[in-house]
């Protein structure tokens, strides 16, 4: 008897525990199925979109969406929070946009006309006292704006906005296309999060910095409708989880991925928006006699060197998957200033023969040359989040190497605190936007002059300083392109600036959704073309 | 009747076990002999890129593929041995030999100092193993010595627990007791009748915890905390590799398999030692 009791009773267990691992046809779905874009498009309800990006955080000084602080004006632009002025095309020329046009009255003064239909997404129209509410703090707050633009002063009358320069600017629309640019309601402020209210197709409603953002459809959005409800951003700045978060239809598209995980992509389920940009893969030498290595890095023979023993072709055909090409100089050549410069290219040979020339022989035969006891060691500061960057840094580990330099990297997402120490690296490898703005300005203010905020290696050139000057008064743009030449040879001559690759750079998204296009500036993700199909 | 059988059988089961620990201790001196003569076995240069040959797949020219940067994936394997057993080796040597002295004098002495490591050891054993080990090797920076280090810390008082109890229940036996009243010094007794009958069962967890401490080593690699590249490591090969898991799977694999056979053979001797020790097969000696 009990042993039949005891049958029974396993019996009754056994289809418990069956019955709890099958899987019903009725039981709904999970809390991932409910959150998919694309469930919900097919159920004709609420339609929301999932981006990971792995650039938008604390560590890419994108902490917030405010675009008057730091370089948080990118997120503010690419998420479609905020808009400018004047926008880039993908060649380069300014097009108008919350602005109807921009006229240079004279070397100092623009008329900027605003288009009578822009609004803030509160409703509250954006006439000329309020984009001069806007600029006015920009430039009381964010040190690099208010360089760029030199503003003196700003009238506003109705829709018309006239900007005074303190000297003449001729790029002054270009750098007001700059994401720090964003036309912001200051009536609403600025929250303690960083949440700002713009005129683009979305408006933030939560932000957790090196998290998400959560942004909801603009009702009140001034140019056309906008079809997707709701967006989460996601800081993914893992390479692997961002691909396996688009894989498994976690996120409905993807900025930043490694190109490693292409081919994961390279299907009916997937596509690309990719377009050449001017992103450069790039090195700045450390010239600062506070540094350890001075001895090492003011060696002009050890700079050269190091250009010509970067492998560019190889990391642009391998390591980048061929989703890039070759840099001489700053700028690529599809833009008039970044054409006819010359600069070293991949020559280990030459570059041995440089450094025994130098005196910097390996006497003790560990493969690492030495001048006056002093070991050949390259500090490389470089971070992750540019998912190719340690790949460029381990390429030219091992090229240096061969040449009898021993490199050593320092891969951080805290680079930018790093960079600041004069006496903690000897080359700071990075990858950003030389050209966006259509203008080879910018670069040389931000990272090459005396008073520029990047120029972390403390680099100067008298010549430099004097072109810079002419520059920055030159309206005409063949001029300003001679000028612009004339200034990068002058950093690859001495070899104090190594660039290496321009980017093609993709965005990856499930097949259904449209309206997501990738543009030369890196300035505009999410629009109100954007959809789910 | 039956005690023979169970003499003959206790038998069989000894030379078993006694054929197992041969074989395996054979497997473990080949792989011993692998990693200290690699750099001379390697078929390649397992540093030297060559761009041209990225990501080739298995082939009889490269019998476990190249990696992104044109690397033979076999050679790194190999020589990659040398830093994934000879650091877990020492690590196991370290916080072993460490923990037991600590253990001992804790167990054989008594009193405050005993109270205090203890505690500190109950600290250590408190968190979980490898966020503890995180946490350290995080505030050391990476480097395979520093998270050999980071290990240390959080491992020593396993031993030093297993080496106190063993004191503490041999310290009153009556021959330690009769080796005291002939007048043994403390130093004489601890090395003469204590530590020689505790190393068993400290040998055993030795021998139990190198592939546990290898898979934690490759694991503080794979998440950037110890071997930084290029060293050839298996949980940093891994790491590099994780990215194109899908795409090109020897990157993971090679190094994968490495540690899978390399820690499979360690617990098996492990554990045949530790069934070779065991007081229930010593009557068949």
């Amino acid at each position: 008897m009990k042993k039949i009791l005891a049958i029974l009773m396993v019996l009754c267990l056994s289809v418990g525990i069956l019955a709890g691992c099958g899987s019903s046809a009725n039981a709904p779905a999970s809390s991932g199925e409910n959150s998919s874009a694309s469930s919900d498009a097919a159920s004709g309800t609420k339609k929301t979109f999932v981006f990971g990006d792995n650039t938008f955080n604390a560590s890419n000084e994108d902490p917030t969406i405010n675009p008057h602080e730091a370089y948080s004006g990118w997120p503010c632009i690419r998420y479609g929070v905020g808009e400018t002025l004047m926008k880039i095309a993908d060649d380069g020329t300014l097009e108008p946009w919350l602005a109807e046009s921009a006229t240079n009255v004279n070397e100092t003064t623009w008329e900027i006309v605003i288009k009578d239909s822009v609004c803030f997404s509160n409703g509250r129209r954006c006439d000329a006292a309020a984009v001069k509410a806007c600029l006015e703090h920009l430039i009381e707050v964010h040190e690099r704006a208010a360089d760029n633009l030199k503003i003196a002063s700003i009238e506003a009358d109705g829709q018309k906005l006239t900007i005074v320069t303190s000297q003449p600017n001729p790029v002054l629309m270009n750098y007001l296309s700059e994401a720090y640019g964003c036309i912001i309601d200051m009536d609403e402020g600025i929250t303690d999060d960083g949440i700002v209210v713009g005129t683009g197709p979305f408006v933030a409603t939560e932000l957790v910095t090196d998290d998400h953002l959560n942004l909801v459809k603009n009702t009140n959005y001034w140019d056309g409708e906008v079809h997707i409800d709701e967006v989460t951003i996601r800081n993914i700045t893992d390479g692997d989880t961002l691909a396996l978060a688009l894989q498994s239809g976690e996120i409905d598209a993807a900025y930043g991925m490694a190109y490693g995980s292409y081919p994961m992509f390279e299907n009916d389920s997937f596509k690309f928006s990719g377009i050449q940009t001017s992103r450069c893969f790039w090195g700045m030498v450390n010239f600062s006699t506070e540094n350890p290595s001075a001895a090492i890095m003011l060696d002009p023979a050890v700079r050269k060197a190091i250009a010509l023993g970067i492998n560019k072709q190889g990391f642009v055909d391998v390591l980048l998957n061929g989703y890039g090409y070759t840099a001489t100089g700053a700028f690529p050549e599809t833009f008039a200033f970044g054409q006819g410069v010359k600069a070293e290219s991949y020559d280990p040979e030459q570059a041995k023969a440089v450094l025994q020339e130098a005196g910097w022989v390996d006497t003790d035969g560990d493969g690492i040359r030495e001048k006056d006891g002093v070991k050949l060691v390259i500090r490389w500061l470089t971070y992750p989040t540019r998912l190719e960057l340690p790949l460029l840094a381990e390429s030219a580990q091992a090229t240096l190497k061969e040449i009898g330099m021993d490199v050593q990297i320092n891969n951080t997402k805290d680079h930018n605190t790093i960079r600041k120490d004069p006496a903690a690296w000897d080359i700071w490898v990075s990858a950003n936007v030389n050209a966006g703005l259509g203008d080879p300005a910018n670069f040389f203010a931000t990272y090459c002059l005396d008073n520029s905020v990047k120029n972390s290696g403390g680099h100067h050139s008298d010549r430099l300083e004097q072109l810079a000057a002419q520059l920055d008064v030159t309206f005409d743009v063949n001029e300003r392109a001679k000028l612009a030449v004339e200034m990068q040879q002058e950093l690859l001559d001495d070899n104090s600036y190594i660039f290496c690759s321009f980017l093609r750079m993709s965005m990856i998204s499930k097949a259904n959704v449209t309206g997501l296009e990738a543009h030369a500036c890196d300035f505009y993700e999410l629009t109100a073309d954007l959809d789910i199909k | 009747m039956s005690g023979t059988v169970t003499v003959r059988i206790q038998k069989i089961k000894k030379n078993t076990v006694k054929g197992r620990l041969i074989f395996f201790l054979i497997l473990a001196v080949i792989l011993l002999l692998v990693t200290i003569f690699a750099d001379r076995i390697v078929p390649y240069d397992p540093y030297a890129q060559d761009l041209s040959k990225s990501m080739m797949p298995p082939s009889s020219e490269h019998l476990m593929g190249t990696d992104r940067y044109g690397r033979d994936m076999f050679s790194r394997v190999i020589v990659g041995a040398q830093v994934s057993i000879f650091s877990t080796l020492a690590l196991v040597g370290v916080i072993s030999v460490f923990g037991t002295i600590v253990g001992t004098l804790c167990g054989y002495y008594g009193g405050a100092v005993d109270a205090i490591v203890m505690r500190i050891s109950d600290v250590c054993l408190a968190f979980p193993g490898l966020v503890f080990a995180l946490a350290i090797a995080a505030l050391l920076g990476g480097g395979v010595g520093n998270a050999v280090i980071a290990l240390a810390v959080i491992s020593w008082p396993k031993y030093a627990r297993v080496a106190r109890s063993q004191t503490l229940a041999l310290k009153n036996v009556p021959f330690v007791l009769a080796a005291r009243l002939s007048g043994c010094t403390s130093l004489q007794m601890i090395l003469r009748h204590i530590l020689p009958n505790i190393l068993g069962p400290i040998l055993v967890t030795a021998m139990l915890d190198i592939g546990t401490m290898m898979m934690e080593l490759a694991g503080l690699s794979f998440l950037g905390l110890g071997a930084q590249p290029p060293t050839a490591e298996w949980g940093n090969m891994m790491s590099g590799g994780r990215s194109m898991l899908q795409t090109y799977p020897w990157l993971v694999l090679s190094p994968g398999l490495a540690i899978f056979v390399t820690v499979v053979i360690f617990n098996l001797l492990g554990d045949t030692v530790r069934d070779y020790m065991d007081p229930k097969n010593s009557r068949a000696r």
